[in-house]
């Protein structure tokens, strides 16, 4: 039935003869190719998903301190803005003026360079290995699962938004009365205002915000299981941590553009 | 009960393949997906037609060689049931049914419905094995294992390889499939001597054919002998743990 080629051309196997003392010929039959789907990859899959693991896990910890720092607008202007200027001038002079921001900036830079990058090669590499005959018919199962690209995609565009609105104040993204940091005063609650009293970012911020709850539900979980978590208990609080995180960082931050827009803060 | 076959015809490995469509005029609801099959070839041999080629053996769910996607689902529309305990219950008469080959780059179609699955044979070939002497049996109660890690190794051992796991994974991914080997292996004494090469080995030659996981969970849903996420864990968890420890045990 099968046309079977048989051990010519055979790439090698990784512990010689699979079987001592099989008869390989008969291993052969039924066999349709040999060919590999890829050949050894030099990074394999595993590590790659230990890499967005652990890269998610930093950005899903920036999030939860940045939605913690972003709620500070509730205690008024002038505190939040101490805030700003805080995060500017901390441990200073142990650090230059904006030290700890930029040492963040380049560790979420590199792990969002090591995110985007194995989620390319593991998105192709899912492709080839499942073939032309896609996965079809999955209905709302694993909604998240399936969404990870496209919210990913969302995400990515929304974080270059932010940083132009709100940190370098580019004309375009940022509002018109956009004020940039000085050295001694942070204007960060009135470029927060302005920016959240245009509708449009306002509703562009919301659709993160819902894009970002997908994104890490899923991705905290895939984490856990990434990271090797095997045991009964600790899969349990991983699920419920990723939730509960997830839950939590949108919540915080949605009701700040809400607030603008129903006038509660201005 | 009337049923309208949709079946994957391929005459060679290379296709193309196609739909063909018959009739099955006399199903019963309690046949199950292969004896609906039986029962096509039956009629397709007194037609003087070619049988539909599809592999099954023990058709009482332990052996690993039925499977065939039905409707879109590995093994059929019933969670964790394999293609030979499918019954036909679910369906109305003069409803369609489509059967096709489990899908997967990995799973080239040799005919039909019939894959090649040696690429999950390369995987237990390179490591799924104990490969050690274990020597005689010991002596009753000189090894002792303790009870949970011989339920669980059991629970895992279960795997029966039919590949539906990999069929269901939007990615190609193998991991439960793999996950429960390693689990399985590395619970016991004499597995647990290879551990970490093991886990090399295996993940080594996953790499080449299987793709990565996403957590869809698909593959539990379809997995007829209930083997549960957990085991997709322990495919990172062996793989840090092999390159961490950089030993054999």
């Amino acid at each position: 039935m099968a046309s079977s080629q048989t051990a010519a051309g055979h790439p090698s196997r990784a512990m010689g003869s699979a079987l001592p003392g099989a008869d390989d010929a008969a291993l052969e039959l039924g066999r349709v190719r040999d060919a590999r789907v890829r050949r050894a990859p030099r990074v394999p899959s595993w590590v790659l998903k230990v890499v967005m693991a652990l890269s998610g896990v930093v950005f899903a910890l920036y999030v939860l301190v940045h939605m913690i720092g972003n709620l500070k607008v509730f205690t008024g202007a002038d505190h939040f803005n101490e805030y700003a200027h805080w995060l500017r001038t901390v441990l200073q002079p142990f650090l230059p003026y904006e030290g700890l921001l930029w040492v963040v900036r380049v560790v979420l830079l590199v792990c969002l360079v090591a995110h985007v990058g194995a989620a390319g090669v593991l998105w192709s590499r899912g492709r080839a290995s499942r073939g032309t005959h896609r996965h079809q018919g999955l209905g709302l199962r694993n909604f998240t699962a399936r969404t990870m690209l496209v919210t990913g995609v969302v995400l990515l565009g929304f974080v270059v938004f932010h940083v132009l609105d709100l940190t370098t104040g580019t004309g375009g993204a940022a509002s018109t009365s956009f004020r940039a940091a000085t050295l001694d005063q942070a204007y960060a609650y009135e470029n927060l205002i302005a920016s959240f009293q245009r509708p449009v970012a306002a509703a562009f911020y919301l659709l993160a915000m819902i894009a970002l709850f997908l994104h890490l539900a899923h991705g905290l979980w895939a984490a856990v299981s990434d990271l090797g978590a095997t045991g009964r208990r600790l899969r349990a609080v991983g699920y419920a941590v990723a939730g509960v995180l997830a839950l939590a960082v949108m919540l915080g931050n949605i009701i700040i553009p809400i607030s603008v827009l129903t006038g509660l803060l201005s | 009960m009337r049923l309208v076959i949709e079946v994957w015809r391929q005459d060679t490995p290379q296709g193309p393949g196609r739909y063909e469509t018959h009739t099955v005029d006399d199903a019963t609801p309690e046949m199950s997906i292969l004896e609906l099959l039986d029962r096509l070839n039956d009629q397709l041999v007194e037609n003087g037609l070619e049988p539909v080629a599809f592999e099954s053996d023990c058709r009482e769910g332990i052996c690993g060689a039925c499977g065939v996607t039905v409707d879109g689902n590995p093994h059929g529309p019933q969670r964790n049931t394999p293609s030979c305990h499918q019954r036909l219950a679910g369906y109305a008469d003069g409803q369609r049914i489509r059967l096709e080959p489990l899908r997967s780059a990995a799973f080239p179609v040799i005919r039909d419905l019939v894959v090649d699955r040696s690429a999950m044979d390369r995987i237990i070939a390179a490591g799924g094995h104990v490969a050690i002497d274990a020597g005689t049996a010991p002596d009753a109660n000189s090894l002792l294992v303790p009870h949970e890690s011989a339920e669980r190794a059991l629970d895992m051992a279960a795997c029966i390889g039919c590949g539906a796991c990999v069929a269901a994974c939007p990615n190609g991914a193998a991991h439960l499939f793999v996950g429960s080997k390693l689990t399985h292996l590395s619970l016991l004494p004499t597995g647990r001597q290879e551990r970490g090469k093991r886990a090399r080995a295996m993940l080594s030659e996953m790499e080449q054919d299987f793709g990565p996981c996403s957590l869809y969970g698909e593959c539990a849903r379809v997995c007829p002998a209930h083997i549960p996420l957990t085991a997709i864990a322990a495919v990172n968890k062996e793989g840090l743990r092999s390159f961490f420890r950089q030993k054999d045990d």
